[in-house]
């Protein structure tokens, strides 16, 4: 605060009172006034001296002083104004001062009116403290504005060269909106200033676009000068500068066609002179903000990635639509996998990925740019299409003598842009391109010059090339092949170690060195190397004929590395001591000759010929040398052949032979040969035409000087199977007791294994019974005989029943399984004694029987009563005991009323009819049984002897003595 | 293969019918010109053909232009689309048109709206709707082929072009992408509308052609042309 000394030279003196015109005569109003004229009478003694002296400088240089005038004092007053600065100053001014900046200190400043009021004189006191520092209202020099970026451009001067030194200074600026002049923005600015007038610059990109209102900017500064102790203060503001879009007639949206980043905000508006009715983006609808006038905005908010044609944004009016384009994106990505390489040392094609989708297309497509630091060279790459994730590529011009190449890939869309480097020595990173025109051409049957095209230009550097040979049934091999490269792009390579007449492929692919890529595979030549004479002489074998007159040579067809081309056709010949006999030529297909010879010494040979030679001779020896010791030995397949055994022979000096053939086969026999080395004891035998169940003889022969030797045979299957036929078997001899059953052999072919035994089964059995059908379930009633010794062909099976039929079943087996069953019915002969004494025991008993019965019965007729009751029963069977006992009592029987017949029961008392009674003798045999009777039967007899023997044999008796009694009483 | 007495009557049925229609074979019937009726049918088909055509075409390019231009009820202003011929036409105007002139008027719209699709196609963003495009200016090509050729069949001249008034494709900043979607939605529209009309017009040129009588007829009136 200014500490101001007043210090009056006069007394005050009252100046023209005011005159107050009481309107009331109330005593507290006069009070009142009394009051505030005596203060008003002390401060208006003040007011007669120079008061408040305030100093503010705007520039530090000049401080600029101003007081209170006296009261009274009129304009154009004048004073006297003294200070001290360094030395005693005195100004005769009117109103105020302007005094330079004084020094640090206080300073006493007198102000004296000039006037004939009085002789008031006014002290003050002034340090730097009590000077406000007050820049002057900064001046825009201009505002403009970027509508398309809706940026707002303001300029102005700080009028840097008024202050003595260096000073910070905050600029604040704000920017206001609408006629109504909201404020969008306040931003402070801060600067320096340097002692020199300086324009600066600020810019503020709208939210809003710049032609959808009127925008208005002003400035203020505050000078932070740290030498300057006094207060500081902003300035006032500068003047409002305003931007506004001079619409014409036409209805607008803004902004047009932006490119913007996705999830950002924008603002868009629609300027018209018509009601907007309803603003959407896309196919959603957005609230309307209203500005000046009808014009309308929406705001939205994260907008989206666009569709490849932008995003829609459209204002509806009454008849009518406007509408503008957004295109949201993203800047361009790194170029990812950027790599540049070389196919030929002429071009480098630079291929990278462009990372994540920006969404822009078409003209704001990401354009490429490859950069070449070396040498300043670019080329650019624009593609129109929407980037998908395949990946970019540009080619760029080798230069020459140049091999390090430094590429920058610049990716550049209207939202930003990115780069990827890469430093590369070119040479290191070269891809050749595929050969082609692979040609092939002859140096012998076993070598080939093998040429080709490679485009590019390899002169500086090493190639490496492979050579993939493939031959028919063979695995491929490679063969490298290094070479400088040349300008001219054709190269050629030597091929040896070749087979002849061989169907090779070729193909070729090439990397440089050092190795970076090979090319792709070239595509494959085939080529047939030349013939050359044929290496060996076929593999011979000879067989006799059957009648062993002619000789007959076999010859297998050479395989084709050893036939070195298209064998012809053979010669074969036979010398002994004396001659040599030749056969015409032999045509290839054939392999085989038969030549007539007598007993003595040949040897064989065959030659195999080709187009351009003939083979070594192969040589065999016609003499057979007889083995006496031979036995025919059993071989079954062991795991993948038949295996042959045999000991070691120091005679055999050539090779042993091992033919074989299907045993089944007539004479000479021959289905292959297969010769092995001297020294060996052992072979296996395969062949495909080996079939299971099928006898084949192997036949092992050794060779010496003088011929060959048979010294095994051996048959043998490669598989067992169960024999096909049962054997035929007759029944030879049939005994009462006995029958004797021959059979034959089963023939080889039906046999299909060796034979190890037969099954023969028996039983009691008549013809159409079933019972065999389960022969083998172990039933005890079957009898089973394994026949083992094959060599077995008769059987007598002892201990059977006479005249009995019996099943008897055949059936062989192998280790391949049983065969099927044969079976037959055989009927025992009769046994004659036993028959007779069959027939004469039983007629002898009965006559001797017979006779006793007689005897007794004679003797004694009461048994024969007995043993009828006992015989007899039921009521039918008394009926005729009674008529028996009458008869036998020699008495009539008791008649009743009615009629009776003679199987009815007789109504006779048991009193009356003691002949009812049963005889003494069989009381105690009857009154035993009584209680065993059936109820109604009580009193009855149970006879244990069957009724139908006894009724048969006593009723024909005893009807026979009724019905003559009968007559006889009726005739009585 | 055994013939029955059936088939022989089935066999001779059918050779009948054969001999029938033998003079309905055109290249037996070489009684004399066949006159424009083929190539009008042909131009008729043609336009039915990229009527439906064009409705494919256009499903794909709204979607492209994206909402709301692909809604079903979008009809927009025709703010910057005055250039491309309109199809629209007062009935009683269309009725008082001759066929020279209907003809004409079908063969100059074809050829502006062919020069509109071409600068569409190279507008396009997407490969596989330039593709589209390119195959429909193909077609449509075909169809202002087929146009000229029943023109020269009834002698008419083919309208010349008017220096200075070949139409231009101007994309550009002066050309906003809305205002141009505008105009490719009218362009296509238009293009449904003059194929619509063109069906029309084809098809009344083609019953006036029809019968034996009216061939005469034409053929005097266009001798007097």
């Amino acid at each position: 605060m200014m500490d101001i000394s007043l210090c009056l030279k006069r007394p005050s003196r009252m100046g023209d009172s005011k005159r107050m015109r009481m309107t009331s005569n109330f005593q507290w109003l006069l009070l009142t006034v009394l009051l505030l004229y005596l203060m008003n009478q002390v401060n208006s003694q003040k007011k007669r001296t120079p008061r408040d002296l305030k100093c503010i400088t705007n520039n530090l240089q000049v401080w600029d002083c101003s007081w209170r005038a006296p009261s009274g004092a009129g304009h154009g007053a004048a004073y006297e104004v003294c200070f001290e600065n360094g030395s005693h100053s005195c100004y005769r001014l009117e109103k105020n001062i302007k005094l330079p900046a004084l020094l640090p200190g206080d300073h006493e400043i007198t102000i004296n009116p000039l006037h004939d009021f009085g002789n008031f004189i006014s002290k003050f006191t002034l340090n730097e403290k009590n000077v406000s520092l007050i820049p002057d209202a900064p001046e825009i020099l201009d505002l403009s504005a970027d509508f398309s970026t809706s940026t707002l451009h303001l300029k102005w001067n700080d009028k840097g060269s008024v202050f003595p030194h260096h000073s910070n200074v905050i600029w604040e600026i704000k920017v206001l909106r609408k006629k109504n002049m909201e404020i969008v923005k306040l931003v402070t600015h801060n600067t320096t200033l340097n002692g020199r007038d300086t324009v600066h610059h600020w810019s503020w990109i709208s939210d809003m676009p710049l032609e959808c209102a009127t925008h208005y900017v002003g400035i203020r500064c505050y000078i932070d000068d740290p030498q300057f102790s006094g207060r500081k203060e902003w300035s006032d503001w500068s003047p409002l500068k305003n931007i506004s879009w001079s619409p014409d007639s036409q209805t607008k949206v803004f902004p047009q066609d932006r490119v913007l980043l996705v999830g950002s905000d924008i603002t868009v508006c629609c300027v018209t002179q018509e009601k907007v009715l309803s603003a959407q983006i896309g196919s959603t609808y957005c609230p309307l903000i209203h500005l000046d006038g009808k014009n309308v905005a929406i705001k939205i908010r994260n907008i989206s990635a666009s569709e490849s044609s932008g995003t829609n944004v459209v204002f509806s009016v009454e008849d009518n639509m406007f509408g503008t384009v957004i295109f949201a994106g993203y800047p361009p990505d790194i170029p990812q996998k950027l790599n540049c390489e070389t196919y030929d040392l002429k071009e480098i094609i630079c291929t990278w990925n462009p990372g994540r989708p920006t969404f822009l297309v078409g003209p704001r497509n990401t354009s490429y740019t490859l950069f070449e630091s070396f040498s300043g060279k670019y080329v650019r790459f624009k593609r129109v299409e929407l980037p998908t994730n395949e990946s970019y590529q540009l080619f760029f011009q080798m230069l020459p003598n140049q091999e390090i190449y430094n590429f920058t890939l610049n990716a550049r869309n209207p939202l930003g842009q990115s780069e990827s480097t890469l430093l590369v020595n070119i040479t290191e990173k070269v891809h050749p391109h595929i050969p082609t025109s692979v040609k092939v051409k002859d140096i012998s049957s076993t070598a080939v010059t093998l040429s080709w095209h490679l485009p590019g230009s390899f002169a500086k550097i090493k190639l490496l090339c492979q050579i993939e040979i493939n031959k028919t049934n063979s695995i491929h091999e490679l063969r490298n092949v290094t070479m400088r490269g040349i300008e001219n792009s054709s190269y050629l390579a030597a091929l040896d170690k070749l087979n002849p007449y061989t169907i090779y492929t070729f193909r070729i692919r090439c990397c440089t060195d050092p190795f970076w890529k090979w090319s792709k595979w070239s595509n494959e030549k085939q080529y047939l190397t030349t013939e050359a004479i044929p290496s060996k002489g076929p593999d011979t074998w000879r067989e006799w004929s059957s009648d062993g007159k002619n000789l007959i040579i076999y010859w297998k067809p050479l395989p084709i590395n050893e036939a070195n081309g298209k064998i012809l056709s053979y010669n074969v010949s036979c010398s002994s001591d004396e001659e040599t006999q030749s056969l015409s030529e032999i045509p290839d297909p054939q392999h085989k000759a038969e030549i007539q010879l007598d007993k003595n010494d040949y040897i064989i040979s065959v030659v195999a010929k080709n187009s351009v030679g003939s083979s070594p001779p192969s040589k065999i020896a016609s003499m057979e040398i007889p083995n006496d010791d031979l036995k025919i030995e059993q071989a079954v397949r062991m795991g993948n052949g038949i295996l042959l055994t045999w000991n070691y022979d120091p005679n055999v000096t050539c090779d042993y032979v091992i033919k074989w053939c299907n045993s089944s086969r007539s004479e000479p026999c021959l289905m292959d040969w297969k010769k092995v080395p001297s020294n060996s004891t052992e072979t296996i035998i395969e062949s495909d035409q080996f079939r299971p169940g099928v006898r084949y003889n192997f036949f092992v022969y050794g060779c010496r000087n003088q011929g060959y030797q048979l010294l095994r045979s051996i048959i043998g299957y490669v598989e067992e199977l169960a024999p096909v036929v049962a054997p035929n078997f007759t029944v030879e001899d049939t005994s009462a007791d006995s029958i004797l059953v021959k059979w034959e052999e089963i023939p080889v072919e039906e046999l299909r294994g060796f034979l190890r035994g037969y099954l023969f089964y028996f039983e009691k059995g008549e013809r159409d019974t079933s019972k065999m059908r389960v022969l083998e379930s172990g039933r005890s009633d079957i009898k089973v005989k394994n026949i083992t010794d094959i060599s077995q062909k008769t059987l007598r099976i002892a201990d059977l029943q006479g005249k009995t039929s019996y099943h008897l079943v055949l059936r062989a087996y192998t280790d391949g399984g049983m065969g099927p069953e044969k079976s037959m019915f055989v009927v025992t002969k009769e046994n004659s004694v036993g028959l007779i004494i069959a027939i004469l025991i039983p007629v002898a008993v009965a006559v001797i029987v017979g006779v006793v019965t007689s005897i007794l019965c004679y003797r004694k007729r009461e048994w024969e009563v007995i043993r009828l009751w006992k015989s007899l029963q039921g009521w039918k069977d008394r009926a005729v005991l009674v008529e028996l006992a009458c008869l036998g009592r020699g008495r009539s029987l008791p008649r009743s009323s009615g009629r009776r017949s003679c199987c009815s029961r007789p109504d006779v008392p048991k009193e009356l009819d003691p002949w009812f009674q049963a005889p003494p003798s069989l009381q105690p045999y009857i009154q035993r049984e009584e209680g065993a009777l059936p109820p109604g039967c009580q009193g009855g007899l149970w006879l244990a002897w069957p009724v139908s023997r006894v009724h048969r044999w006593s009723s024909r008796v005893a009807q026979q003595k009724f019905y003559s009694r009968a007559t006889s009483t009726s005739t009585t | 293969m055994d013939l029955r007495a059936g088939d022989s009557w089935g066999m001779l049925a059918c050779l009948c019918a054969v001999l029938w229609h033998l003079p309905a074979v055109p290249a037996l019937n070489r009684t004399g010109d066949p006159g424009p009726g083929p190539s009008i049918q042909k131009t008729y088909d043609l336009t039915r053909y990229l009527e439906h055509q064009l409705r494919s075409l256009a499903g794909t390019y709204l979607n492209y232009l994206g909402p709301p231009f692909n809604e079903p009820d979008f009809n927009p202003p025709r703010l910057g689309a005055e250039t491309l011929p309109r199809a629209t036409v007062n009935l009683e105007v269309w009725r008082s048109l001759n066929d020279r002139l209907r003809l004409t008027q079908n063969y100059e719209a074809y050829s502006h709206l062919l020069c509109y699709l071409r600068g569409l196609n190279r507008q396009a963003a997407t490969a596989e709707l330039r593709r589209s495009l390119a195959h429909f200016c193909t077609s449509l090509q075909g169809l202002l082929g087929s146009i000229a050729g029943v023109m020269a069949a009834l002698g008419y001249p083919l309208p010349q072009p008017l220096p200075g008034t070949e139409p231009t494709w101007t994309p550009g900043p002066a050309h906003s992408d809305f205002l141009q979607k505008m105009d490719d939605f009218w362009l296509l529209k238009e293009l449904q509308t003059w194929l619509w009309r063109s069906a029309k017009d084809f098809n009344r040129l083609k019953k006036k052609m029809q019968p034996p009588a009216a061939a005469v007829t034409l053929h005097l009136e266009a001798h007097g042309f």
